[in-house]
């Protein structure tokens, strides 16, 4: 499988916009988003676990071409703590339970829009990656920390 | 209230912050995104967990510890 692509970030955008899905790009990929200059292999969708919005996000990701069965959708429908797809365009992983975040609406309040892609605010992205309290994440954060403390001083007022 | 030291960015990480901006965001994308076979988590087409528990659980059990996917 090749490298997601920026295309491919503007199809889940616009066909989750399509059918109302409520998430956000978390993790490494919603940092990228922010500006963070890194590499990372996929990406982080934190999505709300509610009825609605699960079903309506199994309708956009199989007309986003991913190959869910029946029984996987019903998982995805009833909002597993974590997800990972490698059976379509590319590689996604949902998360319906970050570490480090207590609710989807208090990271859904705090959101970042960049160019119309709903992305986790850059101290909710640290707060799970300090909780997950992986190796590669202790690596990464030092670096993280320090993009904050850029972000926040140039990101535009109105975010 | 941290000190000055503390909320002081690298100068070389400072640069990289400073020229990723200035870059268009589909740019940042085709520098972000890489694609390297990652062993065993990459051999399914689908998983999913209960709990991330679970999943940190089973990263652990079965990943290799290079991977990174390990807890402190």
């Amino acid at each position: 499988m090749a490298a997601f692509e920026y295309r491919q970030a503007q199809e889940i955008r616009d066909a989750l916009a399509r059918h109302g899905v409520r998430y956000l790009f978390i993790g490494r990929a919603g940092a990228i988003l922010l500006g963070f200059p890194d590499t990372t292999q996929d990406a982080d969708l934190f999505v709300e676990r509610s009825p609605d919005n699960c079903r309506e996000l199994v309708t956009a990701l199989r007309e986003l071409g991913f190959a869910l069965t029946n029984d996987q959708a019903g998982e995805v429908e009833r909002g597993k703590d974590f997800v990972q797809l490698k059976n379509g365009p590319f590689d996604l992983d949902l998360v319906f339970a970050p570490d480090g975040i207590e609710q989807f609406e208090d990271a859904w309040r705090r959101r970042v829009e960049v160019e119309g892609f709903p992305v986790c605010h850059i101290d909710d992205i640290i707060a799970s990656k300090a909780a997950a309290n992986r190796v590669k994440d202790r690596e990464s954060l030092p670096r993280l920390r320090s993009f904050r403390e850029y972000w926040m001083q140039t990101r535009p007022q109105d975010h | 209230m941290k000190s000055e030291d503390e909320t002081a960015i690298p100068q070389e990480w400072l640069e990289e912050f400073e020229a990723a901006a200035r870059r268009p965001l589909e740019v940042r994308f085709r520098y972000a995104f890489i694609r390297t076979y990652k062993p065993v988590l990459d051999d399914a087409p689908y998983r999913a967990f209960d709990t991330m528990e679970d999943y940190r659980r089973w990263c652990e059990e079965n990943l290799p510890d290079w991977l990174g996917y390990g807890r402190v």
